[in-house]
C-alpha cells in the first residue's frame, strides 16, 4: 500500500517537474523561526553529552564526575595504563576485522540480492533472516551467541572459537552484516545491471566482470558500509561484554565494568581520543565518497533507507 | 519483467547467507531449545533431557511482568518523545533549511550518532549528577532547590534513552520528508492549501513510511537496551534487558534466561504488531474521513 502511494507521489513529482516554477521566496515568519530555534536546541541535545565528555576529559581530580582542575593529566596516565591500552587496542582490531570480515560478506550479499529476481524464494528468505538480525534485541543476540561459542570451542573442538578476538569478530560481523547487505543493494539497485551485461557480451570473464565492472561501481557504497561496521563494532558493549574473554576486554566493556568501580577521567580521555578518530575516519570515507560523486545526502539516505 | 540475466551473482551470496545462518540463526535456535530444559543443579547451567515449559511459568513471574510493563512505558513513552523532538526537526532539514548547509548539517546529525553510546550515557551522568555544573546553575538561578535530584531515577533513563535513539528517528523522517518533494508542496499551495492544510494532507501523510520505521528503528533497540538504564537508572531503573543478562552472568541459570529472552522477542514483536495495526486503523480512518469531505466538496 505504501508502495502504490509512493509510486502516485513519485509520478505526480514527475508531471510537476516538467511546468517550470515560479521560485517562491523564503518568508521570514514565526513558523520559520520557531523551526530554526527548535533545530538549534535540538543540535545543543545532541551535542551536550559529548561536549561535556570532552571538557572533563581535562578534569585533574581522581573522579570523572567532580571537577578539580584542568590539565592533561588524565591523557598521560590513559596512555601509560596497560588495562586500558590494551583494551583499547583489543577494540580496535575487533573493529577492523569485523569491518573486513562484515565489508566482504556484505557485498557479495548486496550484490546478490540487486541482481537476482526480487520474487525468487531465496532473494525473500536470505532478506526476512537479514532483516531478523537487524530487528534482534541485543541482548538476545548476546545471550544467543555465548552458548554458541562455547559449544563450539570445548563440543566441537574448534579451539579457535576460545580466542577472544576471535568471537568479537565474528559476533561484530553478524550484526553488521545486513547493514552492509542493505547499503549496497540500495546502490546496485539504483543502477542498470546494462553495464555488467555489456561487459559479459564482450567476452569479459565473470571474474573480470566481477572486479573491473561490478566492484568499482558498488565501491561508494562498499565504503560506506565498511565504515558503519567499524563503528557499529567500536560501539559494542551488550554482546562484546557477553562474548568476551578474559584478556581480551574491549573498550566499552571496560567502561562498563569500571562503572562499579567509580569512573576516572582517563576514560573521558581515551574517549575524546576516540571521538578524534571516528571523525577522521569519517573525513576519508567523505574524501573517498566524494571522488565517487556521492553527496552526503545521498549517504545519509543510503544509511537510513538500509 | 523480462530482464536478462547476466550471470551467477546470484550465488555468490552463499557465504553471506551461510554465515548469518551459522552464527546468528542457529545461536537463535539453540536458546529456543535450551528454554524448554531446566538447571539441574548448581554447578550446571543447563540441562534438556527433560523438555517442558515450566520455565516460562517460572519467567512469568511478577517481577517479570512488572519490569516488562515498566520498559515497555519506557520505550513507548521514548518512541512518543523521539518522535515529536525529530519531526519538527527533520521538518526543518529538509524543507526550511538552506540546501547549501544541508549536507553539514546532516553529517553533524550522525556525529552522535558515531560516537560510543556508552560514552554518551556517561555524558548524560556527569550532566545530571547532584553535584555537577547543571545541578549549581539552575540552583544559582533559583531554578530549583536543594540539588538536582534527577539522576538514578525512571525520568533519567526516560531522557538517556531518548536521547541515545533520537538519531535513528531523526534520519528516516528526513529521508521521508525530502521525498515526499517541494513540488508537490508548491503544487498545495497553488491550489489554495494553507501551510497548515498542507501540512497535514500532504507532507505528513507522504511522512507515514519514514514515521513507521523511524518508530521501529527506535522501539525495538530500545526494549532489548539496558545499558541506559544501568548508567541513569541505578537500581530503580530495571529494564527487561537487565534480568536476562542476570540469568546468564549472576544466576547461571540458561533454561531461565532462554526463556526469559524468547518471551521478550514473543512481547516485543506482539507490541509491534499491535501498534502497527492500531496505526493502520487509525489511517484508514483518517483516510475515509477525507473521501467524504472531497465528495461533499465535489457535490
Amino acid at each position: 500500500m505504501t508502495a502504490a502511494v509512493e509510486g502516485i507521489a513519485s509520478a505526480i513529482v514527475l508531471e510537476e517537474a516538467d511546468i517550470p516554477q515560479p521560485r517562491r521566496r523564503r518568508r521570514r515568519d514565526g513558523t520559520g523561526v520557531a523551526l530554526t530555534v527548535w533545530g538549534v536546541l535540538v543540535f545543543a541535545f545532541l551535542f551536550l553529552p559529548i561536549i561535556v565528555m570532552f571538557v572533563y576529559s581535562f578534569n585533574t581530580g581522581r573522579l570523572l564526575a567532580s571537577w578539580k582542575g584542568f590539565g592533561f593529566t588524565a591523557y598521560t596516565s590513559a596512555a601509560q595504563n596497560p588495562i586500558i591500552v590494551s583494551s583499547v587496542i583489543t577494540s580496535l582490531s575487533a573493529a577492523l576485522g569485523a569491518a573486513i570480515v562484515s565489508t566482504i560478506l556484505g557485498t557479495l550479499g548486496g550484490i546478490a540480492l540487486a541482481r537476482s529476481r526480487a520474487t525468487s524464494t531465496s532473494v525473500i528468505i536470505a532478506t526476512a533472516i537479514l532483516t531478523i538480525t537487524l530487528f534482534t534485541p541485543e541482548i538476545v543476540d548476546a545471550v544467543s551467541m555465548l552458548p554458541w561459542f562455547v559449544s563450539l570451542g570445548t563440543d566441537w573442538g574448534l579451539g579457535v572459537f576460545n580466542n577472544g578476538l576471535v568471537r568479537l569478530v565474528v559476533a561484530h560481523a553478524v550484526l553488521s552484516v545486513a547493514v552492509v547487505t542493505f547499503i549496497v543493494r540500495a546502490r546496485m539497485q539504483g543502477l542498470d545491471a546494462s553495464l555488467e551485461e555489456a561487459a559479459a557480451d564482450l567476452y569479459a570473464t565473470p571474474w573480470r566482470r566481477f572486479t573491473q565492472i561490478t566492484l568499482p561501481v558498488a565501491s561508494p557504497a562498499i565504503w560506506a558500509g565498511a565504515l558503519m561496521s567499524f563503528t557499529l563494532s567500536l560501539d559494542n558493549t551488550i554482546v562484546s561484554s557477553f562474548v568476551q574473554v578474559p584478556g581480551s576486554t574491549p573498550w566499552p566493556v571496560y567502561i562498563f565494568a569500571s562503572l562499579r568501580v567509580g569512573l576516572r577521567p582517563e576514560i573521558a580521555a581515551v574517549s575524546t581520543v576516540m571521538f578524534l578518530l571516528t571523525l577522521v575516519a569519517l573525513a576519508v570515507v567523505a574524501f573517498v565518497l566524494r571522488r565517487g560523486d556521492q553527496s552526503a545526502d545521498d549517504i545519509a539516505k543510503t544509511l537510513a533507507a538500509g | 519483467m523480462a530482464r536478462r540475466k547476466v550471470n551467477g551473482y546470484a550465488a555468490i551470496g552463499f557465504p553471506t547467507w551461510a554465515y548469518v545462518v551459522f552464527f546468528f540463526i542457529v545461536p537463535l535456535a539453540l536458546v529456543l531449545w535450551y528454554s524448554f530444559g531446566y538447571k539441574p543443579d548448581l554447578f550446571t547451567a543447563h540441562a534438556n533431557d527433560i523438555l517442558s515449559f515450566d520455565r516460562y511459568a517460572e519467567a512469568l513471574d511478577a517481577t517479570f511482568v512488572g519490569t516488562f510493563w515498566n520498559t515497555l512505558r519506557i520505550g513507548v513513552i521514548g518512541t512518543l518523545l523521539c518522535l515529536i523532538i525529530a519531526l519538527p526537526f527533520a521538518y526543518w532539514l529538509a524543507v526550511k533549511m538552506n540546501p547549501k548547509w544541508r549536507p553539514l548539517a546532516l553529517a553533524l546529525v550522525l556525529v552522535p550518532f558515531w560516537t560510543n553510546f556508552l560514552v554518551r550515557t556517561l555524558g548524560w551522568q556527569i550532566v545530571l549528577s547532584p553535584r555537577g555544573f547543571l545541578s549549581d546553575a539552575l540552583q544559582n538561578l533559583g531554578i530549583i532547590h536543594g540539588r538536582l535530584d534527577i539522576l538514578y531515577t525512571q525520568s533519567a533513563v526516560q531522557l538517556g534513552v531518548v536521547y541515545n535513539y533520537l538519531p535513528l528517528m531523526i534520519l528516516p523522517l528526513y529521508v521521508a520528508i525530502d521525498r515526499a518533494g517541494r513540488p508537490l508542496r508548491e503544487a498545495s499551495a497553488d491550489l489554495g492549501a494553507n501551510r497548515w492544510k498542507t501540512l497535514f494532507t500532504v507532507t505528513l501523510p507522504l511522512a507515514v513510511p519514514g514515521i513507521a520505521s523511524g518508530c521501529l528503528l527506535v522501539f525495538i533497540p530500545l526494549m532489548g537496551d539496558y545499558i541506559t538504564a544501568s548508567v541513569l537508572g541505578g537500581a530503580q531503573g530495571n529494564m527487561i534487558g537487565q534480568l536476562v543478562a542476570s540469568q546468564f552472568n549472576t544466576a547461571q541459570n540458561w533454561a531461565l534466561g532462554s526463556a526469559m529472552a524468547v518471551l521478550l522477542m514473543v512481547f516485543t514483536a506482539a507490541a509491534v504488531i499491535v501498534f502497527g495495526a492500531a496505526g493502520l486503523i487509525i489511517r484508514s480512518l483518517v483516510r475515509r474521513s477525507r473521501r467524504v469531505q472531497l465528495q461533499g466538496g465535489a457535490a
